[in-house]
C-alpha cells in the first residue's frame, strides 16, 4: 500500500517500554541532545530532569528549552496534545510521544498516520537486567511481549548492569519475541540519535551526545545514482534487508509510467518499518540513499549490489557508492562522532 | 425546622434489624425522631401529622455508590434513546425505536435551531434494539448537509457524526486514529468509536463542559431523587485537585432545594498521568470540608477496562470468543506495581479507595495491594473496595472478608449485557457465576449493588431487579444459584452501600438519629412479585426532612 502524498508531516516516534525500562531517561537524553525541533510528549511529566540552564521556559505542563524542544504533558489525554502540536508555528520537525508503561505502543502507533503526522517508527525501550522476568509475570507479561511486539526498533537499556552472558542471552530472547527487530544498547538510555530517530545530534563543546563509542557501534552506508529506480523492486529490496539496517532514509528517483515524468519519493525505514511517500515529479539530480548500521555485521557491498539491482535504467557507470559518506547532502545525514 | 412532624405510611421499612416494620416514622430538625406506632411517636411530645404518605411505603432513602455526574449532564442534550425514559425535570422522552425515529426527531430540533454554525448534540441512541441496522453518517445527513451533528450512544462507548461533522473534524480516508469505523470503500461511515469521538472535536468539547456545568449537577439531582435516591456519588469524574471544583459542588449541593446528598470522589482519572501524594493530599483536604450534605474523603482507581470491550483484566482462560486480532488479555490502565504503590499512599492517608476491577486479575492485584498495604500500615475499618467486581471469584471474595474489604456490584450488567457475556465474552460458567451477590453475601463481603448511571441508568429498583432475577435483556436467567432475596438486595442498595461509604452512622437505614432520607414508593418491594420490583412507582424522596417529588419541575 501506498503511504499518502504528504512529505511535509511531522515524523512521529512512539516511545513504548514497560514500568522502569527507561523511557523518562531516554526522554531527558532526546531532549539535551536534539539538533533540531523535537516535541516530546510525555506521560510522568515530574520526572523529566532537565538542566535549568538549557530551560527558557517551564509551566505545569510544558518545558520548552533553548534548543527550540518542547516537552508536554499528556495530562489531558492525547487528542489534546496532538491537536497542540499540529498548531505549533512553526511546525516542529519532529514528535516522540513516550506511551503509558502499561499501553500498547502499537495503539498509540496508529495516530501517527493522522493529518499533518507521518509514523516513523515505534521504539521499545527494556530493562536489560528485569525484562525476561517481567515478560514471564503473570499479570504483565503480556503487557510487556506486546510491547517488545510492537517494536520497530528496540532499545536495550542498562547494559551496564547485566555480565556480557546475560546480555548475550537478553538479545537471543529478544530475537525470538520480536522476530529480529534490530537492537540497539545503552547505559542511562544515552542512544545513538542518528540511529533511534534518524536525526543528528547537536555538536556540542564536551558534552556528550550518545554513546562513547558510537563510531565503534555504527557505521553508515550511502548510495547515489542519476538513474531512476524501480519503484516495486525498490520497495522489495528495501523489505528485505537485514534487521543490522538499523535506519535508512533518502530522497530517489522513480521512474514514471511510459510517456509521464519520474517521481520523487521519500524513503524511510526504521526497523523493518519502510515507508515510501511520493512528493511529485522529479526535480533533483542524484538519488540519495543513506543507511545507518551495525559496524560488525552491515554489508556494505551486499547494499550496494542489492541497491543497484533496483535502478529501472541500469547504467552502472553513472551511479557510485560511498562506503562512508561525508556529503554535505541535506537528506544524507553523516553519522555524528561525539 | 423545631416542630416535630409525624408521617404515617403503609409501611416504614426501616432497615434496622431491631425494628424492622414501623407504620410511622417521626421527623425532627432533619433527623428521625423516632419509627414505631402513632402513639409511640405521639408521646414525643407537640407535633403534628403530615398524612401525605398515608399510602405510601418509606425505605431507607436509595444510595448510589458508583455513578457519575455526567449521567445529568446527558439530559442537557436531546434524548434519542430507545426507551421512553422521563428526564430529570420530569418531560418524558418517547422512545425511538428506528432510525427513521431517531431522524424525524432530529429534524425537528434541527428545525428548532437558528444558528447554523450550532452543533445538535443528542445522546442515548441505543441500536442494539434495531435489529443490527447501525446509525451511519448517511442518516444523519438526512438532518442536515450542513450543521454539524454528534449522536452519543447509550453505551457510552461510540459517538455517530453527520458528513458536516466529519469534515469539519478534518476526518479522511486518511484518518487512522484507532476508532474510526470505515465503509467498504474506506471512508470514515461517521462511527467513532471509544477515543475516536474526541476527534469530533468541537462536539466532544461542547458535551465535556455539559458534565462540568452546573446544569449537570442539578440534573444529576433530579435524576436520583425520580429514582428514590437520596445519595448519589461522583466516583473520580470531577477533577477535585482543580481550582473551583470543589466549590462548584459546595455552590450546587449546599442549595436548599438541591435535593441529594452527593459524595464526590477524587479520581486518578483513566490511566493519566497523576501524582498519587498530590492527590491524597486533595482528597484529606477535601475530607475535613464535608458537610452534611457534600462528602469527600474517598478515592476512585481505575485499573483495567471493560468485559464487553474485552478490555478488562481477567484471568486463565482469558476471554471466551474474542474477535480476530484480539490480543488476548485486556489492559491495565495503571501498570500493577503502580497500583501497589499508589494504594499503600492512599491506605496510609486514612483514604478508602474505590477501585474499578472489572476482571477477576484486577481485583487479584487490588487484593495483593490492599493485603500489602496492611501490612505495611495496619489499619482498621479501612473499607477498601472493589468497584464493580464483575468476576470476582469466590476465593477473592474470602480474602476480602479476611481483609475487610467491602463490594460494589455491577448487577445491571447482568440485563444490559448477559446475554453478551455468556455468549462472547467470557462464557456460560463465568458468566453465571459474574456479579455475584449470593457469594459475597455468603462469604460475609459487606456488599452494595450499582448502575455506574450514566453507562445504564441509575435506579435501584431496577439495579435491585437485577440481583434478585439475574435476567438478560432476552429474558433468560443468567446464574440462578447467585440470586439474593429482594431483602438483601434492598440491604445492599441502602445499608450497604452507606457502609462502604463509611455513611452507615448517619444514613442507610431508617433509624433514631440517623438523617430523614427516604424513597417514597407507591407499593411494597417486599411483598410485590419479585419480578415486578423494577415496575414499583417512586412517588420521591424525602432528603434530611424535606421533601422532593419525583418529576416536578424546578421553580
Amino acid at each position: 500500500m501506498n503511504p499518502p502524498d504528504r512529505p511535509n508531516d511531522i515524523a512521529v516516534t512512539v516511545l513504548g517500554g514497560y514500568l522502569g525500562a527507561g523511557k523518562t531517561t531516554l526522554v531527558n537524553h532526546i531532549l539535551r541532545s536534539a539538533s533540531e525541533r523535537i516535541v516530546v510528549l510525555v506521560n510522568d511529566f515530574g520526572s523529566v530532569n532537565i538542566d535549568d540552564a538549557l530551560i527558557v521556559a517551564a509551566d505545569d505542563d510544558k518545558i520548552t528549552l533553548a534548543n527550540g524542544c518542547i516537552c508536554c504533558s499528556l495530562v489531558d489525554g492525547l487528542a489534546a496534545a496532538l491537536e497542540q502540536v499540529r498548531r505549533l508555528d512553526p511546525p516542529p520537525a519532529r514528535l516522540v510521544i513516550e506511551a503509558s508503561g502499561v499501553s500498547d505502543p502499537a495503539s498509540i502507533a496508529a495516530y501517527g498516520h493522522d493529518r499533518g503526522l507521518r509514523l516513523d517508527g515505534v521504539v521499545t525501550v527494556v530493562d536489560a537486567e528485569t525484562v525476561r522476568a517481567r515478560a514471564r509475570d503473570r499479570y504483565v507479561g503480556d503487557t510487556v511481549i506486546r510491547q517488545i511486539v510492537a517494536a520497530d526498533l528496540l532499545v536495550i537499556n542498562k547494559v551496564d548492569l547485566v555480565s556480557p552472558g546475560d546480555l548475550a542471552e537478553v538479545r537471543a530472547w529478544l530475537a525470538v519475541v520480536s522476530h529480529d527487530r534490530p537492537m540497539l544498547e545503552a547505559v542511562q538510555g544515552e542512544v545513538e540519535l542518528t540511529a533511534l530517530l534518524g536525526i543528528d545530534p547537536k555538536p556540542q563543546g564536551d558534552a556528550p551526545t550518545g554513546p562513547q563509542n558510537a563510531d565503534e557501534i555504527f557505521t553508515t552506508w550511502s548510495f547515489t545514482t542519476a538513474e531512476p529506480f524501480n519503484r516495486e523492486s525498490l520497495q522489495a529490496v528495501l523489505t528485505s534487508w537485514p534487521a543490522d539496517v538499523v535506519r535508512v532514509k533518502g530522497i530517489v528517483r522513480v521512474a514514471g509510467p511510459p510517456g509521464q515524468s519520474d517521481g520523487r519519493v521519500i524513503v524511510h525505514r526504521v526497523g523493518t518499518r519502510l515507508t515510501l511517500t511520493d512528493a511529485g515529479p522529479w526535480t533533483g539530480a542524484l538519488s540519495n540513499l543513506v543507511a545507518i548500521g551495525l559496524r560488525a555485521t552491515m554489508d556494505p557491498t551486499a547494499l550496494d549490489n542489492s541497491a543497484r539491482s533496483t535502478i529501472a535504467v541500469s547504467s552502472p557507470s553513472r551511479s557510485h557508492s560511498r562506503p562512508r559518506s561525508d556529503s554535505t547532502n541535506d537528506h544524507a545525514p553523516p553519522l555524528s562522532r561525539s | 425546622m423545631d416542630d416535630t412532624v409525624l408521617y404515617p405510611a403503609r409501611r416504614v421499612i426501616t432497615m434496622n434489624r431491631a425494628a424492622p416494620f414501623a407504620e410511622a416514622v417521626a421527623v425532627r430538625e432533619g433527623r428521625v425522631l423516632a419509627v414505631g406506632t402513632l402513639d409511640e411517636l405521639l408521646s414525643w411530645g407537640p407535633s403534628r401529622i403530615d398524612e401525605r404518605f398515608a399510602d405510601k411505603i418509606l425505605v431507607p432513602g436509595f444510595i448510589e455508590a458508583h455513578s457519575h455526574v455526567m449521567s445529568g449532564g446527558a439530559w442537557q442534550l436531546p434524548y434519542v434513546g430507545y426507551f421512553d425514559r422521563r428526564d430529570p425535570r420530569g418531560r418524558v422522552w418517547k422512545g425511538c425505536s428506528s432510525i427513521d425515529e431517531v431522524i424525524e426527531r432530529l429534524i425537528e430540533i434541527e428545525s428548532t435551531i437558528d444558528d447554523p454554525d450550532e452543533l445538535l448534540l443528542a445522546w442515548g441512541l441505543d441500536p442494539i434494539y434495531f435489529s443490527g441496522e447501525r446509525l451511519l453518517a448517511k442518516h444523519l445527513d438526512r438532518v442536515s448537509a450542513t450543521r454539524r451533528i454528534f449522536v452519543y450512544h447509550a453505551n457510552g462507548h461510540l459517538g455517530t457524526v453527520n458528513t458536516a461533522m466529519l469534515e469539519a473534524s478534518e476526518i479522511t480516508a486518511r484518518s487512522t486514529s484507532p476508532g474510526v469505523a470505515r465503509d467498504a470503500d474506506g471512508r470514515p461511515n461517521g462511527e467513532l468509536q471509544e477515543s475516536a469521538m474526541a476527534l469530533a472535536t468541537t462536539a466532544f468539547a461542547k458535551m465535556m463542559t455539559g458534565w462540568g456545568s452546573a446544569e449537570a449537577k442539578w440534573n444529576y439531582a433530579y435524576e436520583a431523587r425520580n429514582a428514590g435516591h437520596t445519595l448519589i456519588t461522583d466516583l473520580g469524574t470531577t477533577p477535585l485537585a482543580a481550582p473551583g471544583q470543589a466549590e462548584a459542588w459546595r455552590t450546587a449541593v449546599e442549595d436548599p432545594a438541591y435535593p441529594a446528598r452527593v459524595m464526590v470522589a477524587a479520581g486518578t482519572g483513566l490511566g493519566g498521568p497523576v501524582d498519587p501524594v498530590a492527590l491524597a493530599e486533595v482528597a484529606q483536604r477535601l475530607q475535613g470540608e464535608s458537610s452534611d450534605k457534600l462528602y469527600f474523603g474517598i478515592v476512585k482507581m481505575v485499573l483495567d477496562g471493560s468485559i464487553q470491550g474485552f478490555t478488562a483484566r481477567v484471568s486463565w482462560p482469558y476471554y471466551y470468543r474474542p474477535p480476530e486480532g484480539h490480543h488476548g488479555n485486556g489492559l491495565w490502565l495503571i501498570a500493577p506495581e503502580q497500583i501497589k504503590d499508589m494504594v499503600g499512599i492512599f491506605h496510609a492517608a486514612g483514604l478508602t479507595i474505590h477501585a474499578h476491577c472489572n476482571g477477576d486479575q484486577a481485583t487479584e492485584v487490588f487484593v495483593d495491594a490492599v493485603e500489602a498495604a496492611l501490612e505495611d500500615h495496619p489499619r482498621w475499618d479501612h473499607r477498601h473496595t472493589v468497584q464493580h467486581c464483575q468476576m470476582t471469584t469466590p476465593a477473592q471474595y474470602r480474602r476480602m472478608a479476611a481483609l475487610g474489604m467491602c463490594a460494589n456490584i455491577f448487577s445491571n450488567h447482568i440485563f444490559y449485557w448477559g446475554d453478551q457475556h455468556r455468549d462472547r465474552s467470557i462464557g456460560p460458567e463465568r458468566a453465571a457465576k459474574m456479579d455475584a451477590c449470593a457469594t459475597a453475601l455468603h462469604e460475609g463481603v459487606s456488599f452494595s449493588i450499582h448502575s455506574d448511571a450514566p453507562v445504564t441508568p441509575m435506579g435501584h429498583l431496577h439495579t435491585m431487579w437485577c440481583a434478585v432475577n439475574r435476567l438478560t435483556s432476552t429474558g433468560q436467567v443468567l446464574g440462578p444459584d447467585e440470586r439474593i432475596s429482594v431483602h438483601d438486595a434492598l440491604h445492599a442498595a441502602t445499608i450497604g452501600a452507606a457502609f462502604q461509604l463509611k455513611l452507615d452512622h448517619i444514613i442507610g437505614s431508617i433509624e433514631v438519629g440517623k438523617f430523614a432520607d427516604f424513597a417514597v414508593l407507591h407499593d411494597d418491594p417486599l411483598t410485590v412479585d419479585p419480578v415486578a420490583l423494577k415496575d414499583i412507582a417512586v412517588w420521591g424522596t424525602m432528603v434530611g426532612g424535606v421533601a422532593f417529588e419525583a418529576g416536578v419541575a424546578p421553580a
